[in-house]
């Protein structure tokens, strides 16, 4: 059995698609955080296929930054949601909701 | 490639055409390093040196204004290409962080919080947006983009004992990713669609925005395209928080401290705009089938929806963040003008940006002299009587709603016409009509505000129980000094526009 680009498409999207939801449904900080590194991930494998399968280093090189980029946006992240969880002691969404009108 | 590509690549790097750029970065790391090895007695003088050393660079850049500026052509290998905005939208920037820097002193100093990381931060993320604005290739565009996004989740958390500023981080973090990840999706589909070596024009360097723009020219029809261009139209839709992209932005506008708010609403909402300007006209030229039914919904949607919201709204930062939501419209409308073609389009739009910035920075003035340290909660009732008690901050209060509401004599006045003048020559008359709606709309609640300020309610039988506001002492004369300066030049752009963009 062969693997094509379609395949490894299929399961970047379907990561996406993952991830997604995870972030729109989750209650979670730190699940909805997880389904936002996923979405990234989908990113990456489809764009290292991509560079793969058209013959193209642009993509490869792309996810270099892009992983540099996650984990910057991590340190600051977690070090946000521990924060609040000092203040909170909570990291479910409904609780943390107080700014309202 | 070979040794002469490298050679020929190399020679693009010219790095005196981005010194605004590295001088930003050089202020930035000055102020690190000042606040490393001062005593601490001396510390006083960080805040300075930031300002001063933006405002040096601001005249420097006003007088280079006036010089007729050529495209330098692609940069670094084609990762920046400065266009004919790039002069004014470097002043734009280099001027928004100075007033946000300016208007930091006075909310720090209330705060026991580190002073000088905040200098630092906006420093750098203006730095970052005058990037953003000029880069001509996704990978660019993308790192430019998050450097402003990771600086602004930690300008946004920054008074970090207050459960408010780290619960708006929170909810900014979570969306910006969201978005950036969205923007992501949308360009590796560009991407694989453009590289891929079966499709006609497909090309090697397919992260460029000329490259891509030649491809999308040649298969406009192709699904990959399509998807891709509507993802990366969201992704920076979320960052201008166009409808249904804008559920961060009263929240975080309302948790953010006052001037990382002004920040938010000036000058991230015109990187938006510039990069969506960039690649309406640029990569996605030959998609206008699909760019302009799509924004031109979005903008309807996004002006009706910001105006009725800001009606009911009592929390002065929701107002303004709410209020920002039709604006984003307004300047949408501008963004499809663009895009069917007119000429006027985008100065329209940079004009209107101005006209935004001064009358803002006049608006947050007021409230960051008036807010008490509980930053978040500012509320209507909290202006009451406010010309009798302080006249000066009641004036400029009036003089910038009334410039954001678009009050004839005034800069909000003209840049909302240009803005209807151009979709009128587009023919957008649907797109008008929804934009003279909400233009009306916010009158009723901009002059809620200043009629809180100016008109004396009777007092009710409920009166006495309200919580009485503090009132803030006397307005120092450097405040009084900038505020009026902002104020005058809201006036002046209503009175004389002649001239001020080469014609």
């Amino acid at each position: 059995m062969n693997i094509e680009l379609n395949d490894y498409l299929f399961v970047s999207g379907l990561l996406f698609i993952i991830g997604f939801f995870g972030v729109l449904f989750r209650r979670n900080t730190l699940v909805i955080y997880m389904s936002l590194e996923l979405m990234l991930n989908a990113v990456n494998l489809a764009l290292v296929a991509f560079s793969r399968y058209h013959n193209s280093m642009d993509g490869n090189l792309f996810v270099f930054f892009i992983i540099a980029v996650a984990a910057a946006e991590v340190a600051v992240g977690l070090a946000i949601i521990v924060a609040l969880y000092r203040k909170r002691q909570t990291v479910m969404v409904e609780e943390l909701a107080e700014l309202r009108n | 490639m070979n040794y002469n590509g490298f050679q020929e690549l190399a020679a693009t790097n010219q790095w005196s055409a981005i010194w605004p750029e590295l001088s930003m970065a050089g202020i930035g790391l000055l102020v690190l390093c000042l606040d490393l090895f001062l005593p601490s007695s001396r510390k006083r003088l960080i805040p300075l040196v930031a300002i001063f050393g933006q405002l040096a660079l601001l005249a420097v850049l006003v007088m280079g204004c006036g010089c007729a500026t050529e495209s330098t052509g692609p940069l670094f290998g084609g990762m920046i290409e400065s266009g004919p905005y790039t002069p004014y939208m470097r002043a734009f920037f280099v001027l928004s962080s100075t007033l946000v820097c300016y208007l930091g002193v006075s909310y720090l100093s209330r705060q026991n919080l580190p002073r000088s990381e905040f200098y630092l931060l906006t420093i750098f993320v203006s730095g970052a947006m005058m990037l953003l604005v000029q880069s001509s290739n996704f990978v660019m565009l993308f790192v430019s983009l998050e450097t402003v996004t990771i600086g602004f989740y930690v300008l946004v958390s920054y008074c970090r004992y207050s459960p408010f500023s780290l619960e708006a981080g929170l909810k900014y973090l979570i969306l910006g990713a969201l978005s950036s990840a969205i923007l992501l999706f949308g360009i590796v589909l560009l991407y694989g669609a453009a590289s891929n070596p079966a499709l006609a024009q497909s090309t090697t360097d397919s992260m460029n925005f000329a490259a891509l723009g030649k491809f999308i020219a040649a298969t406009p029809e192709e699904p990959l395209v399509l998807v891709g261009a509507v993802l990366v139209l969201c992704g920076i839709c979320f960052k201008i928080g166009a409808v249904p992209f804008q559920i961060w932005v009263p929240d975080v506008y309302q948790g953010a401290p006052t001037p990382v708010t002004a920040f938010l609403a000036v000058s991230s909402k015109a990187a938006g705009f510039l990069v969506l300007m960039n690649l309406v006209a640029g990569p996605f030229a030959a998609l206008s089938k699909l760019t302009v039914p799509l924004l031109s919904a979005i903008a309807i949607i996004t002006i009706l929806f910001g105006n009725i919201t800001a009606l009911g709204q009592r929390n002065v930062k929701r107002v303004i963040g709410l209020s920002g939501i039709a604006h984003a419209g307004y300047l949408l409308v501008g963004v499809v003008a663009m895009a069917v073609g007119v000429a006027l389009a985008p100065w329209a739009i940079i004009f209107y940006l101005f006209a935004y910035l001064f009358a803002s920075f006049a608006v947050f003035g007021v409230m960051v002299h008036l807010a008490g340290v509980e930053d978040e909660i500012q509320e209507i009732d909290h202006y009451q009587k406010l010309a009798e008690r302080q006249p000066f901050l009641a004036g400029v209060l009036a003089i910038g709603l009334g410039s954001l509401a678009g009050i004839p004599p005034l800069a909000g006045f003209i840049g909302k016409l240009l803005l209807f003048i151009a979709a009128f020559q587009a023919e957008l008359y649907t797109l008008l009509g929804a934009a003279i709606i909400g233009v009306v709309i916010s009158v009723y609640y901009y002059f809620g505000w200043m009629r809180e300020a100016f008109f004396i309610k009777p007092a009710l039988p409920g009166d006495e129980a309200r919580p009485s506001y503090p009132m803030p002492g006397a307005v120092g004369i450097i405040h009084k000094l900038t505020l009026g300066l902002l104020v005058v030049i809201t006036v002046l752009m209503g009175l004389f526009q002649r001239g001020i963009f080469g014609g």
